[in-house]
């Protein structure tokens, strides 16, 4: 295969699991070898679209000052924003958090299923291709680090109360790091090259 | 050893699979080639990589001055408002003591993103001039700008997670302002401009050498 980042053309070795292959040259990762790539992965996706329904069901933070309390979702931090008078800001906060996630998760586990079933179809390439580019975009681990930070923020002036939600937001985390690591997007474009009778 | 192009080969960006570029074909421009494998449209290089990346640069650049000097929220307590701006706000949780919080917000909304400013403006001027220094740790360089760019988000959302929380009338509520917008547009612009940007052309210069020697 040639190197993705400075374009050589290598040959990649049998590689035992747990074991990869690097570029020669720039020392980019060319291929993972792991136990169970697909398996792992569809029951982390399943794992993660359960977490990411509950995530979104209940308040993941409440602030109590003056005897009201104010409850906030995942999807009431966008509203909030389109409420404000700023569309765009709601919108990029809409995308990042729970479009973009929501897609991956359904994506994934759609082709994977198809992977593991044998079935594939004209959209399984297409589809795939287009989960690989909109993963960067997806950033609710970045909204992760964004709580916390407004935890310690807001903790001084008022009670902040961390809802339900949260918990299953901070497993929602784990597994979609977990997601990623098992994921090996080679074994399941080896699956659709055989398919089509392509050469790596 | 050789690369995908000296060898008429051209590489899926997604699937890897390698075809064969077709007798006389220009291997950079428009002709519209097919990975066989995942139909997407395949190129040996970017299209216009460079021009691309110097736009999304420059545009951001332009919006990195009223995303530091606008106020990215007001914050009103007991009726009386208080524009912050990024740098106004790491200052504010300085003087509270949370310089933890400080040095994080500093390095997500300010270090990271002049640093990515000025990596990826380094990498295009070093591709025009046909650097050979160090191609290796200049690829490094740009995996690293890729992988840390999305986390300057993180001040956006903390602003939206405010907004979302504080809202007790005049008491106490936090509106966001057009900095916040500003922000978010550097960042994502900057997303795309190290997305377009093509790391085999810090290599091109290096394989045209090896060809000649």
């Amino acid at each position: 295969m040639a190197c993705p980042d400075c374009d050589l053309i290598q040959h990649i070795p049998t590689l035992a699991i747990g074991e990869s292959a690097h570029c020669i040259r720039c020392d980019a990762t060319l291929y993972r070898n792991q136990k169970n790539s697909v398996d792992r992965s569809l029951a982390f996706a399943i794992t993660g679209l359960i977490l990411f329904l509950i995530a979104n069901m209940f308040p993941l933070l409440s602030l109590k000052a003056l005897g009201v309390t104010q409850d906030g979702t995942l999807m009431s931090t966008a509203v909030s924003l389109f409420e404000a008078e700023r569309p765009f800001l709601g919108l990029i906060i809409f995308l990042t958090t729970i479009a973009f996630p929501a897609t991956t998760l359904l994506g994934t586990i759609y082709v994977l299923l198809q992977v593991k079933m044998n079935k594939i179809n004209s959209i399984t390439a297409p589809l795939f291709r287009f989960l690989r580019s909109t993963e960067a975009w997806g950033m609710l681990e970045i909204f992760m680090l964004a709580v916390l930070v407004a935890v310690v923020k807001l903790g001084d002036l008022a009670d902040v109360i961390l809802g339900f939600s949260l918990y299953a937001f901070c497993l929602l985390i784990v597994t979609l790091t977990l997601l990623s690591y098992s994921l090996n997007p080679h074994d399941v474009w080896n699956i659709l090259r055989q398919k089509k009778g392509c050469n790596a | 050893m050789k690369t995908a192009r000296q060898s008429g080969l051209v590489a899926c960006h997604f699937c890897h699979t390698l075809s064969k570029l077709p007798e006389g074909v220009d291997d950079i421009n428009d002709t519209y080639l097919q990975c066989p494998c995942c139909q997407s449209s395949i190129h040996s290089r970017i299209p216009s990589s460079l021009s691309r990346t110097w736009a999304l640069l420059i545009a951001a650049v332009i919006l990195y001055i009223p995303a530091n000097t606008l106020p990215i929220m007001t914050v009103t307590l007991w009726g009386d408002g208080q524009p912050d701006t990024i740098m106004s706000g790491v200052i504010h949780l300085m003087d509270g003591g949370m310089w933890p919080l400080a040095l994080l917000i500093f390095v997500a909304s300010i270090f990271i993103p002049i640093l990515k400013l000025i990596i990826l403006i380094g990498l295009l001027l070093s591709v025009h001039f046909k650097s050979h220094w160090k191609p290796k740790d200049r690829t490094v360089l740009y995996r690293v700008t890729e992988f840390v760019g999305r986390w300057s988000m993180v001040d956006v959302f903390v602003i939206g997670i405010l907004v979302m929380l504080v809202q007790f009338g005049n008491t106490a509520n936090v509106t966001p302002d057009i900095g916040a917008l500003s922000f978010a547009s550097v960042v994502i612009l900057t997303m795309f401009a190290a997305h377009t940007f093509d790391p085999r052309l810090i290599w091109d210069a290096i394989n045209h050498e090896q060809i000649h020697n």
